[in-house]
């Protein structure tokens, strides 16, 4: 009975190898994931090789490939946000085991394979899934697996006071001291949520000699110091997740070394992350429960110093097709193609294209400058009016053409002196008047002849014998035929 | 045997039967350099006068190529001359101006001052709904022969019916207006003609597309996602809202039900053809890019590759085969375009989807070496097998052997799941093998032949009369209707 002496895990797996796991991973998956499971594209997809995302509970991978999963995932400290098409229904039970064992033991995974019979057992237990999964839900069900503690010998100590900077710990006493034996700080260590702070020791471990980096997030200040030396710090009072995330580098040997975070919190929320990442370290190593929210990538768009600039795409508080432009000397517009109307206008810069620029592009971009000003949330046209386009003058400044009956509004935007927008409304064919609300969403009131307050921060300005009248609030003008009417938009 | 004698057989074996064929010796694939530091992910590409290429990138950028053609692709130029355009996927000249299909309508371009830069830009419809979801793009055609430019319209998500028109093909005409053509559309990825002016378009593997596939966008038809179809009452042209298809049913079954439904005239068969379908261009350049005329190439984004395409028209539907044809480009190919010369220029991009090419973007042609591989030519359904035509006279003994050839034939379930197996396999056998007097032509008898089934033929053993294999012997034929 020489068939009795195979080990149980070969077996399994000369079961699985009916399926030729490699060449299957390499029909279905490679072109997302890499022939060599680092993410294609130089990583521009989540990497396998090494994730413990496919590594451990086999059953969080398995139900990555029945169902999918939708949002965004971070992977070794960056964050993807693609969608994994679910292929349940494309692919059989005893493929996907085959593909699972292979990706879990190529590029250095060493994890057990993956059976037939637990791809059915998962496929049948969640046989009312009809969406895809979401990486908290996952890790929630099925958490990572960590090998060893991300650092060794933790200890927290927990400290009560009103501080608004990082006290000088060597003067306090701590109230308390834990041994964190997960190895990862976590906020949830102090005692309260307001009003304390905490000091986290133990011992990182460097695979390689070389330069690692640390990347720190606080709310509210924290700071990292290894042997005694501050590599980074998130100073004062302020939110998590935002651009208060500091990285700080340090030249370390192969080995063990010392590591001390002081952190505290003020009042209302509180949250801390850290992660390393240096020689030997695929992307980042999480070195708190939280993960860091990873370096945002900004791709500013802007005018040139005499042309104004276009960015036609999904901009937050704008109807789908908006039409942004942003102008020399930091004044922008963003026109709302299915309202025939300007949205929005704002100072400073103009408009980060990365959400839309990589990976697929989810969601609206918000504005990158400040003092952002809507004018119209709805339609300033009859239903019947349609976009027509616009021109660009020499300077690429906008006329945007709306058409009614066999008429036509002009709508042109240029810069004005400072802080100031010039819009200039022509009617011409067609009707004989139009009447247009000029700020839908702005409270109005006249403030001298010919100079009117809309909401807060922006003054209108227009020749006096301008007919624009106020209703409820609300300034509407009223445009006559083949005469144009000059308004000024002046920020405060 | 001794290892020696071993080797010394396979070498015999290997030069008796020449040299492999390979893609350099009949196709030459080259990169036409971009602007330098640009992020030229490619949407679309038009030809203009003077043999200047237009070409629109994703982040909504339209640049102007020069020297494109040239022997030396180290000369050419480019010059930007539109910016902001929001994904267009879509584009020709006709008549001075640049015609766009974007993401929320159909625009078209022009330079009025002749300073080299786009100063107008005329929307000529936007009757069709986005409501910010990424997934919904919209890809547009070439003028037809009124005029009229057709665009597919992305489901929301993939997935839904959000906005209006989405899972519709609209027309849209010279005067701007707009006409819903044909509903049942699911996630496409290009359009285009064949050589006689009919409409397709690709649609992925998804819900309700079991597989990736070509379709006919015959005007009035239902092309297989009901998702879109709470718009018929928008659409008096149209008629009544089709019948309901049933879930986890075979298209052939639900053709019989509902009457607007057209099949995908050919199949991709997932991963092991098509992955992401996208641009189609038929071949109408007589012959200068080998002999495929009226044939039709597929990109393919996945796979970064261009397939070829044989149709006929059986009892009122399209239907044919698709074959690997060109591979190794450097992205994942999205728009192609062919120059009456012969030169096909393909764009890539892998944001947001992989591909097998290694690059984040690409701007490639293909130039036929004026050599042409031993293919298969044609690949056409008779009433009992299949009629292959080949590029250059067969072997008679190896094509008249029926052991040359293999078939095998599946269908996918149609259901509201995303993608299907390949289910109800059949084995259908070549009973005979007969080879035309010329040499060019087989007549392969099927016992077997399973309407509504892709069938796959391997034709392995098939040698030309110099002993040459055929450069890529399969061929994966949708067999929607046998002739009569």
């Amino acid at each position: 009975m020489r068939q009795r002496l195979l080990p149980l895990s070969a077996a399994l797996i000369a079961a699985a190898a009916a399926q030729d796991g490699g060449q299957l991973y390499t029909s279905y998956c490679s072109a997302c994931h890499g022939p060599d499971g680092k993410g294609a594209t130089g990583g521009a997809f989540p990497p396998l090789a090494g994730s413990p995302w496919v590594q451990g509970d086999p059953e969080r991978a398995i139900k990555i490939v029945l169902h999918g999963l939708h949002g965004p995932i971070d992977v070794f400290g960056r964050t993807y946000n693609l969608e994994m098409p679910p292929q349940g229904a494309a692919i059989p039970d005893d493929q996907i085991a085959a593909i699972l064992t292979q990706v879990r033991a190529s590029w250095g995974n060493a994890s057990p394979a993956v059976t037939t019979e637990m791809v059915k057992a998962t496929r049948a237990a969640n046989a009312d899934r009809k969406t895809a999964w979401t990486a908290p839900e996952l890790l929630k069900l099925h958490p990572l697996p960590v090998s060893a503690p991300p650092i060794a010998k933790l200890t927290s100590r927990i400290y009560h006071g009103d501080w608004t900077t990082l006290p000088d710990f060597s003067k306090l006493e701590a109230r308390n001291i834990e041994e964190e034996n997960d190895g990862l700080i976590d906020v949830s260590h102090g005692d309260r949520e307001d009003l304390f702070a905490l000091v986290w020791e133990g011992e990182i471990q460097a695979p390689e000699s070389g330069t690692f980096t640390f990347r720190l997030d606080a709310d509210d200040g924290a700071r990292v110091l290894i042997h005694g030396k501050p590599v980074t710090e998130v100073s004062g009072i302020g939110p998590f997740g935002t651009n208060r995330a500091q990285n700080g580098s340090i030249d370390l040997s192969a080995g063990s070394h010392p590591i001390r975070i002081e952190y505290l919190e003020y009042m209302g929320q509180q949250d801390i992350a850290l992660a390393m990442k240096g020689p030997g370290i695929n992307g980042w190593r999480a070195l708190s429960q939280k993960p860091v929210q990873p370096e945002k990538p900004t791709i500013m768009v802007a005018p040139t110093a005499d042309r104004a600039v276009i960015y036609r795409n999904f901009i937050e508080g704008v109807s789908p097709r908006a039409i942004g432009f942003g102008f020399p000397g930091g004044v922008n517009l963003a026109y709302s193609a299915d309202h025939l109307a300007p949205a929005l206008i704002w100072t400073g810069e103009f408009i980060d294209g990365s959400r839309h620029w990589i990976e697929r592009g989810q969601g609206n971009q918000a504005p990158a400058g400040q003092r952002v000003v809507k004018l119209a949330s709805g339609r300033s046209l009859p239903p019947e009016a349609r976009f027509r386009g616009y021109k660009l003058d020499s300077a690429g400044n906008p006329t945007f053409s709306s058409q009614l009956g066999k008429g036509f509004l002009l709508d042109a935007w240029k810069p004005g002196s400072s802080a100031e927008l010039v819009r200039t409304l022509t009617l011409k064919d067609g009707a004989t008047a139009l009447e247009i609300p000029l700020a839908d969403s702005l409270p109005t009131r006249l403030l001298a002849p010919g100079v009117w307050q809309l909401g807060d921060t922006l003054e209108l300005r227009a020749e006096e014998n301008t007919a624009i009248e106020l209703r409820d609030g609300q300034a509407f003008l009223k445009l006559t035929n083949g005469q144009p009417v000059v308004l000024t938009y002046h920020w405060k | 045997m001794s290892p020696l004698l071993t080797s010394t057989l396979c070498c015999g074996l290997l030069l008796s039967a020449g040299h492999a064929q390979q893609q350099s010796d009949f196709y030459v694939r080259e990169e036409i350099p971009i602007p330098p530091g640009e992020v030229m992910e490619l949407g679309s590409i038009a030809l203009m006068p003077d043999q200047k290429i237009a070409v629109t990138t994703r982040r909504g950028d339209l640049w102007i190529c020069t020297g494109a053609h040239g022997a030396d692709l180290s000369k050419v130029s480019w010059s930007k001359f539109a910016e902001g355009l929001h994904e267009p996927f879509g584009m020709f000249w006709k008549d001075g101006w640049l015609y766009l299909t974007q993401r929320p309508e159909v625009t078209r371009i022009k330079d009025s001052d002749g300073d080299g830069r786009a100063d107008t830009f005329e929307t000529l419809n936007s009757d069709w709904g986005i409501n910010g979801d990424y997934h919904e793009y919209a890809f547009g055609s070439d003028p037809d022969k009124n005029g009229d430019i057709w665009a597919v319209l992305c489901l929301t998500g993939s997935f839904h019916a959000h906005s209006p028109w989405r899972g519709w093909c609209v027309r849209i005409t010279p005067q701007g207006e707009m006409i819903p053509t044909c509903s049942g559309i699911r996630s496409p990825g290009g359009i285009g003609f064949n050589a006689d002016g009919d409409v397709f378009y690709t649609d992925n593997q998804g819900v309700w597309n079991g597989s990736s596939s070509l379709k006919w966008l015959k005007p009035g038809s239902f092309q297989g996602n009901p998702s879109g179809n709470i718009f018929y009452d928008q659409a008096k042209n149209m008629g009544p809202r089709p019948t309901e298809p049933n879930d986890k049913s075979r298209i052939l079954a639900e053709r019989q039900r509902i009457k607007e439904f057209v099949p995908p005239a050919v199949v991709l068969p997932h991963a092991k053809v098509g992955q992401s379908p996208t641009a189609i261009v038929a071949d109408t350049t007589k012959g200068k890019f080998g002999p495929w005329e009226k044939q039709l190439y597929i990109g393919e984004q996945t796979k970064s590759e261009l397939q070829r395409v044989c149709l006929e028209k059986v009892n009122g539907l399209y239907q044919g085969a698709v074959f690997h044809f060109l591979g190794g480009f450097e992205a994942g190919i999205v728009p192609a375009r062919q120059a009456p010369d012969g030169t096909v220029f393909v764009g890539g991009t892998n944001r947001g989807w992989g591909s097998n090419g290694t690059k984040p973007f690409t701007f490639e042609r293909v130039r036929w070496t004026g050599k042409t591989p031993f293919e298969i030519h044609t690949m056409s359904a008779l009433k009992d097998g299949f009629e292959l035509t080949f590029t250059e006279p067969v072997d008679p003994a190896s094509a008249g052997n029926p052991a040359s050839y293999a078939m095998d034939a599946w269908t996918y379930i149609y259901q509201a799941e995303y993608g299907s197996p390949e289910v109800d396999q059949a084995t259908p056998t070549i009973a005979a093998a007969t080879v035309s007097a010329d040499g060019k032509k087989v007549r392969l008898k099927i016992d077997g032949l399973v309407q509504g089934h892709v069938h796959h033929l391997t034709a392995k053993g098939v040698k030309s009369t110099n002993g040459s294999p055929l450069w890529h012997p399969e061929a994966w034929y949708t067999l929607n209707e046998i002739p009569r």
